[in-house]
Parts: C-alpha cells; sequence; structure tokens
C-alpha cells in the first residue's frame, strides 16, 4: 500500500511496512508559515529587538517629561529620527532578510525549493512571517513612543499609518535582497545608514529611493510639522512603499525561480 | 514520457529516467562541466569522479539545483527548474548537514511530506525514520544529533513521499560501519524496488557493492558510463593483471608463456603467479588446459584489477 501521495504513486512494498492515508493533509502554507516563525524568530533576535523598542519608549518617554514647547512637534521628530530611520528598518531587515537569506546561507533553501511548492507561496509566507514578528516589535513601541511624547492622537495616528507603510515596503526589499546577496545584514544596514541617512538626503531625486522619505512624508502630512525632503503627497507616500514591497516579493519570486540553489 | 505537471505520473516503462544532453556549466572562466550527454535508467547508478572533476556540479544540474551554461537536463521528461510539480516525483538528498535545527527528526521528515502533499504525512513520517532506523517518537531537536544521524534524517526526508527518482550525495558520510550496510542495503533495495537512483560517493568499494552501473566524470568530461566491469573489458590499452595460486608455480608459468593469452608471466613464489592478459576469457580456458597439461594444481585465479576502484584509478590516469 502506498503512501498516498495526490497522484496515487506507490512503491513502499519493497519495505514491508506501509503507512495509511488518512485524513487530511495539513495546510502547506500554515505549515511553511510555522517553519519561518520557528527557525527565524530566535530568543536573542526577539530580546535585543525588543530592547531597541525599550529604548525609544524611554527616551520618548524622557522628551515627554521635559516642559518644552510644542510637544507634537518633537514628537514628530522623535518618531522621524528614532522610529523611521533606526527601529523600524533595522527590525524587518533582520527578520525579512533572514527569512530566505539564512536559508540561502547555511544550504537549508533545498529543503523548500525542491518540493511541489510555487514559489509564489514560499515568498508570500516568508513574506507574512516576517511582517507577523517584525510589526509587533516595530510599530506599537512607536505608537507608544510618540504616545509618551506628548503629541497626541494626530502624532499618533500619522505614526500608526507611516510606521506601518515603510514596514511593508522594507519587508518586500529586505525579502528580495536576503535571497539575492550574500551577508545581507551588511548590505541593509549599508542601505539603512549610508543611502537613506546620507546620500538620499542630499536630494530630492535620490530621496525619491528612499522608503524613509515616504514615511516621512506621512509623518509631515498628518501632523503639519516640516521634515527634510518630506514633501511626496499622502497618497504616494502610503503607494510607493507598499508597491516596493509587492515589488520586491515579486523579484523574490523571481530569484526562486532562477537563482542556483546550494 | 514527455508530459508533466499536475496530473502526471512517471512512465516505469521509460527506459532513460534522466536525459543530459551536451550539457556544460561553467563559472566565468571555468570549466566545471563540458558538454556532457548520457542517459540514466532505472535502478542504482553511482556518479564517480576525484576532486575537482565536475561531479558536484553534474550532480547539482541533473537534481535542478543550477542550470546548465548549454544543453539540457530532462528528469521523467521534464525540466526540473521550470516546473515545480515535477518535484514530487524526485527525492534529494543533499551533501550538506545543515537540517532546520530546531525541529524534531519526526518534525522534519513530516514537514518534507506535508509539502508534498502526502494524504497522512505523520505516518509516511514514522515509515521513512523506520525505513533508516530512527525513532519517530525522540523529541530532541535535531541540533542535537550526530552526523550519522542527521544523515539518515536526510535519507528520511528523500524517501517520505515514496519518490521515483532519488539524488544521493555521499549518503554514507558520517555512518558507522553498521549502518553503512544497512544504507547500501537500502539503497539495493530502493534500486530493487525499480526506482531510478543517483548516488554520488567515493568509497568505492562500497559503491561496487549496490551498483554495477558507473557514470565516471573526469575533468568535467564524461569519462565513461555503463557496467564498470564491461568498462574494465573495454580497455584494450591495460593488460588484466591476475593472480594464481597454484601448487607448482614455475610450471605453470611456463606453460602460460607458451600461450598468446599471456603477455606477462610473474612467478613471486613457489606458489604464486602474476599473469597479464588482455583477454581474460581466453586466459581463462588456457589456464585449466596448462595446469592440467603440467600436472599442476590450481588454488586460486584472482583478477586483481577488475574491480571498481581499478577502473577507477585508471580512468582518472591514477
Amino acid at each position: 500500500m502506498a503512501p498516498g501521495t495526490d497522484d496515487g504513486l506507490t512503491g513502499f512494498e519493497s519495505f514491508g511496512s506501509a503507512p495509511r492515508p488518512s485524513g487530511r493533509s495539513p495546510s502547506v502554507v500554515f505549515t511553511l508559515y510555522k517553519l519561518f516563525l520557528r527557525t527565524q524568530v530566535t530568543r536573542t533576535r526577539v530580546i535585543s529587538l525588543t530592547g531597541l523598542g525599550v529604548v525609544g519608549i524611554l527616551v520618548a518617554w524622557g522628551l515627554g517629561s521635559t516642559l518644552l514647547r510644542n510637544p507634537l512637534a518633537r514628537g514628530t521628530d522623535f518618531v522621524n529620527l528614532y522610529g523611521l530611520s533606526l527601529l523600524v528598518p533595522i527590525v524587518v531587515l533582520v527578520f525579512a532578510s533572514s527569512m530566505f537569506g539564512d536559508l540561502r546561507d547555511d544550504s537549508t533553501l533545498v529543503y523548500l525549493w525542491l518540493r511541489p511548492v510555487s514559489r509564489v507561496t514560499l515568498a508570500l509566507t516568508a513574506a507574512a512571517a516576517s511582517l507577523t514578528v517584525s510589526w509587533p516589535l516595530a510599530v506599537p513601541p512607536l505608537v507608544i513612543g510618540a504616545w509618551l511624547t506628548g503629541g497626541g492622537a494626530t502624532l499618533v495616528r500619522a505614526t500608526l499609518l507611516a510606521a506601518t507603510v515603510v514596514t511593508l515596503g522594507y519587508t518586500g526589499i529586505f525579502l528580495a535582497l536576503g535571497l539575492r546577496v550574500k551577508r545581507p545584514l551588511v548590505w541593509g544596514l549599508l542601505y539603512v545608514f549610508i543611502w537613506e541617512g546620507f546620500i538620499a538626503r542630499g536630494s530630492f531625486t535620490a530621496a525619491k529611493a528612499a522608503v524613509r522619505a515616504y514615511g516621512s512624508s506621512i509623518l509631515s502630512d498628518l501632523t503639519g510639522r516640516t521634515l527634510v525632503l518630506a514633501d511626496i503627497s499622502l497618497t504616494w507616500s502610503i503607494v510607493v512603499p507598499i508597491a516596493a514591497g509587492v515589488i520586491g516579493v515579486a523579484y523574490t519570486v523571481v530569484r526562486l525561480h532562477r537563482q542556483d540553489v546550494a | 514520457m514527455t508530459r508533466h505537471g499536475e496530473a502526471s505520473v512517471p512512465d516505469p516503462s521509460t527506459d532513460a529516467v534522466i536525459e543530459v544532453e551536451g550539457v556544460s556549466k561553467w563559472f566565468k572562466d571555468v570549466v566545471a562541466v563540458s558538454d556532457i550527454t548520457c542517459s540514466i535508467g532505472w535502478g542504482v547508478t553511482a556518479l564517480l569522479g576525484p576532486n575537482g572533476a565536475g561531479k558536484s556540479t553534474l550532480f547539482r544540474l541533473l537534481c535542478g539545483l543550477t542550470t546548465p551554461s548549454h544543453g539540457t537536463v530532462r528528469v521523467l521528461g521534464g525540466d526540473v527548474r521550470r516546473d515545480a510539480a515535477l518535484t514530487r516525483h524526485i527525492g534529494l538528498v543533499p551533501q550538506q548537514e545543515t537540517l532546520f535545527e530546531p525541529l524534531s527528526a519526526f518534525e522534519f521528515v513530516r514537514l518534507a511530506g506535508i509539502l508534498h502533499r502526502v494524504a497522512d504525512p505523520g505516518a509516511s513520517a514514522r515509515w521513512a525514520l523506520g525505513v533508516v532506523e530512527l525513532d519517530p517518537d525522540d523529541p530532541r531537536p535535531l541540533t542535537t544529533y550526530s552526523k550519522g544521524m542527521r544523515q539518515r534524517v536526510k535519507v528520511a526526508q528523500a524517501l517520505v513521499h515514496d519518490p521515483e527518482v532519488l539524488f544521493l550525495d555521499e549518503p554514507l558520510t558520517g555512518l558507522d560501519p553498521r549502518q553503512r550496510l544497512h544504507m547500501i542495503d537500502t539503497i539495493q533495495r530502493l534500486g530493487n524496488a525499480g526506482k531510478c537512483v543517483v548516488v554520488s560517493s567515493h568509497v568505492l568499494e562500497e559503491v561496487e557493492r549496490f551498483s554495477a552501473r558507473v557514470l565516471v566524470i573526469v575533468k568535467g568530461r564524461l569519462a565513461a558510463e555503463g557496467d564498470y566491469h564491461a568498462i574494465r573489458d573495454l580497455m584494450d590499452d591495460r593488460p588484466h593483471r591476475i593472480s594464481v595460486r597454484t601448487d607448482d608455480a614455475r610450471g605453470v608459468a611456463t606453460g602460460l608463456m607458451a600461450h598468446s593469452s599471456a603477455i606477462g608471466v610473474e612467478v613471486i613464489d613457489p606458489t604464486s603467479v602474476l599473469v597479464e592478459t588482455t583477454d581474460v576469457h581466453r586466459f581463462r580456458h588456457t589456464i585449466a588446459a596448462v595446469a592440467r597439461q603440467c600436472d599442476a594444481r590450481l588454488f586460486e585465479v584472482n583478477p586483481l584489477d577488475d574491480d571498481l576502484e581499478s577502473v577507477f584509478r585508471y580512468l582518472v590516469g591514477g
């Protein structure tokens, strides 16, 4: 009796015992999702990145406790400088780039790749797993921080929207980066700190290729606070990062089709 | 079989399961595999080659892990890289040791079963782990497993969906002597069960026990393919060396020198003679006649260089 693949293959007879088909096979998507979380969400990563969020909350609390004027402005600056420039990209980079990057580096990707699972399913599941862990570690601490600065409901709403949108954008980009390059963390950090933090701040054109600029524009638009190179309209500030995330996932699918697997 | 996909089922009557047509693979200026054409049928085939010969690259090309720079590789009539559904019929034991470390052996093998859409992945995982003599109820994570146990887990995950085609890259690595015997037996049984099993290995004396059919890669080219006994017979430029043990070595040696079937005869000691011949079949008839003529008793006639290791050594020029 065969173990019962969908297409009815047989052959276990030569080994005597035979498993009997029974019940429904678990969902491939849910199984992959759990696998990505279990292998990539390590205690070290969660503790260290939670610590980064806690530091942000403490800084925001400190800012909120001072008697400076215009709490909305200082809160917006805090969210822009700490949240969108450091906390969100770092948290997303660590998880999104590791989803395929770690599997590629330790050659375990073959255990997912040489299976009858569509590349689209693989990429989307990895992106979902990354979002599942990176959003709670990045966005709620930042929203709490925004509230603690005294910026009020306006800043909280702006922070929630801006951080969520850039999280979506970074997820797709860093997911693809993890599959595309060796040492994706290094390349990701170079992108975040050198490109977004330095080069993109030099011109409006370069800023268009920085996810952070779109998040800053959302913040600026909703709070009314003028931020450096944050002059993109609200609609485009929402659409472009999400589109970048989708393109990143699509590129990941293409790479999964074409890339050599160790 | 030319069509595959969701509803495809491999046709066991097809002779060539894997077809390699003019395949070359180069990495920048380095040619790893050069213009290889061959086919692999049902049963066990060993892929052999010295280090750096391109064996690993060809192995990766066969199972679709890398694309040829030129030529085509077809498994069950399809291209593994273009048709993920085809992987339903393929099992791979890769060389690297790393597994999904937080998982137990059962979870890891069951995962493979789920991804292959086996109807009862739990039962299949238990069965596959049983085949390699591992305990499916062992709760320990794979990170605690020894090299040999990892090797067996890798084999179990390749078997869990009962594939038609199996690629085993150095499957005997890390196994203790008893497990090696068990693995060799498993490979033989898979071949006998009608699977197409491609084994890449450098342990020639063990390869010899599960496969007579070999593909030998030397300097990126296919040096030989087929039954290694037949390959040995075709090596006209390499005389066969045969050891003869008898109670009258000198008499037998003298008798053999009178026959053209032996091109070299050397008396090693009073009871043994070393003979070189280019025609083994004729020599077998001659030696019996010579022994009768000189009234000598033959204790043993032992070919020294028609084992796989000798054939391999000759082919790679060692």
